[in-house]
């Protein structure tokens, strides 16, 4: 029983650390649907807008209003992307776009640095990484605060999201747009300002999962990486499904806390860093649109 | 023939490069009379999509530029405008191959068209509903998903959705292409309606010669990027060039292009 329950526990540990992989690639999904472009600064989003989030906290600003500013910078970043990298190079192959993203990537990686230093910050979010004890006494189960918190963040944050596309205006120029560019341009939907409330968006996005990953290992470097994690969970759910993106996080999610607990020790542990790679592969191999892709992956 | 206000569009031997390099239009003059509805003709190739995007600026897109002549709509130099301006200033173009939102509703599809227009909830609601009096079927089907309705359907939302950005000129790219010939004659139907109720001025693009020159009042033929031939639709239709080489009708009954080709030869070498 303890066994099931220790199975149980790891599975829903890997969900709710899950859903901020979906939550990135959810990033990831919207630029791609509306510019065709992979976009590698992604995770340089997530490192610079937590780093600036800490950099405001330290300067003094309470927690509520470093985080505002932070998404108005956030803001500000998606408006000069789309004005200074996007729009010159509309129309240009969605090669030349996606190098210009890995080159966005390095100046926004930069930038953090240059402004807020190089060392690791700590990040108290004022919630523990310790388990919740109503869950414990109800359900047997060790949950983390902190991982339900993102879940829970992560979840009202998609459902937001979703609310916007279905239900505003911009929401439905941005469907439109997603589906073909094109045709949207040709009925006077402005793609510019499409683009801004996409990258926009994403920019929240990685400052929000930059905040749930920077209060778990500090704020530092690496989360670059971490947020490249995205690209598995898009090869799993389809680079232009929202609700791939969504499922394909949870996949991932839950698969490597689940290889790490019980593989992990034959090969010497720290898996969950490739094992979300070795699953993309095996996709690539068998299911190369991807769970819910609308086409093959010709990109990057 | 410029600055001649009966016209809403007036293009003058405009030349089209792709990539700088790629000549697509050599020497192409038209003119679009206000309220009227004008067919460009001519086969794959020839240049007709070229024309039409030159006029809404969507060659832009696909690295194409008009690099010699002049476009004049509505009294507007066409230049350097975007896609978006141009719509603004009433001029939508309907894409060739429809390009639907498939994953939108049909009824999503129509309202996007009114995107640039910025009406409230009720104006939206009441747009639709004229539109859904010049295009019936899509009453039924307005909570369907568009990418799973058929041709002719799709057709419909593509004119539909154009409609609701409130045009003065209408540019259709092949609105016939693939569909059954009831349907075909149902769609230029509504057209003609538009045309007649809304006073939206129309060039269409069209291989089908003779549907399009029956709809239409005015028709030029292009090939190869050239204007070949021009006139009233009435004198294209009964011309014997067009009858052979377009319509698949001659005096002698029905020929294909390789005869009329070896007859002209013949002619040559006689």
């Amino acid at each position: 029983m303890t066994e099931v329950l220790f199975f149980i526990e790891v599975v829903v540990a890997g969900l709710l650390a899950g859903t901020m992989y979906s939550l990135v690639a959810l990033g990831f999904v919207l630029i791609y649907k509306a510019s065709s472009t992979f976009n590698f600064a992604q995770g340089a989003m997530v490192f610079f807008a937590v780093l600036a989030f800490v950099g405001f906290m330290e300067l003094g600003l309470p927690f509520s209003l470093a985080f505002v500013v932070t998404v108005l910078l956030m803001v500000l970043v998606g408006f000069c992307t789309e004005r200074m990298v996007l729009n010159p190079l509309m129309n240009q192959s969605e090669d030349t776009l996606l190098m210009a993203t890995i080159g966005l990537g390095f100046v926004l990686e930069g930038l953090a640095q240059a402004a807020w230093g190089v060392e690791v910050r700590r990040l108290d979010l004022g919630i523990g990484d310790f388990p919740i004890e109503w869950i414990i006494d109800v359900f047997g189960l060790f949950v983390s605060a902190l991982d339900l918190t993102a879940g829970i963040v992560a979840a009202v944050l998609i459902i937001g999201l979703a609310l916007i596309f279905k239900y505003t205006r911009m929401g439905l120029g941005l469907r439109a747009v997603a589906d073909d560019p094109g045709a949207a341009s040709s009925i006077g939907i402005p793609l510019k300002n499409i683009m801004l409330l996409v990258w926009s968006a994403a920019g929240v996005v990685a400052l929000v999962a930059g905040m749930m990953w920077g209060a778990r290992a500090g704020v530092q470097f690496a989360l670059v990486d971490l947020a490249l994690k995205a690209l598995p969970v898009l090869i799993i759910g389809g680079f232009s499904s929202i609700p791939g993106a969504i499922i394909g996080g949870l996949i991932i999610g839950a698969t490597e806390k689940v290889l790490e607990v019980y593989l992990g020790p034959f090969f010497g542990g720290a898996i969950e860093g490739w094992a979300p790679y070795v699953l993309a592969i095996f996709f690539l191999l068998y299911r190369p649109e991807g769970l819910f892709g609308e086409k093959i992956i010709r990109r990057v | 023939m410029t600055g001649n206000s009966e016209n809403i569009l007036e293009i003058n031997s405009i030349e089209v490069m792709y990539d700088s390099v790629i000549s697509a239009l050599h020497d192409v003059s038209l003119n679009v009379p206000k309220g009227k509805i004008v067919a460009l003709l001519g086969g794959n190739g020839a240049g007709k999509s070229t024309t039409l995007k030159a006029i809404s600026t969507m060659l832009a897109a696909e690295r194409g530029k008009v690099t010699k002549g002049s476009i004049n709509y509505d009294g507007i130099e066409v230049k350097n405008q975007s896609p978006y301006e141009m719509v603004a200033l009433g001029m939508v173009q309907v894409l060739e191959g429809r390009r639907c939102f498939g994953h939108l509703t049909v009824e999503e599809n129509i309202i996007a068209g009114a995107y640039s227009r910025k009406l409230s909830k009720s104006q939206i609601k009441d747009e639709l509903e004229k539109i859904y009096g010049y295009f019936n079927r899509l009453r039924d089907r307005r909570k369907s998903q568009a990418g799973f309705t058929s041709g002719g359907e799709q057709q419909m939302i593509a004119v539909a959705r154009a409609m609701m950005a409130k045009p003065k000129m209408l540019l259709l790219d092949e609105p016939s292409m693939g569909l059954a010939p009831q349907l075909v004659a149902e769609i230029f139907n509504i057209v003609r309606e538009l045309n007649q109720k809304e006073g939206v001025s129309i060039l269409l693009a069209e291989q089908n010669t003779n549907v399009a020159l029956r709809n239409a009042d005015y028709g030029y033929i292009i090939e190869t990027g050239h204007v070949m031939l021009h006139g009233t639709a009435d004198e294209l239709l009964n011309d014997e060039k067009v009858k052979e080489l377009y319509l698949g009708i001659s005096q002698e009954g029905r020929k294909n292009f390789r005869d009329v080709l070896r007859e002209e030869a013949n002619k040559k070498s006689a």
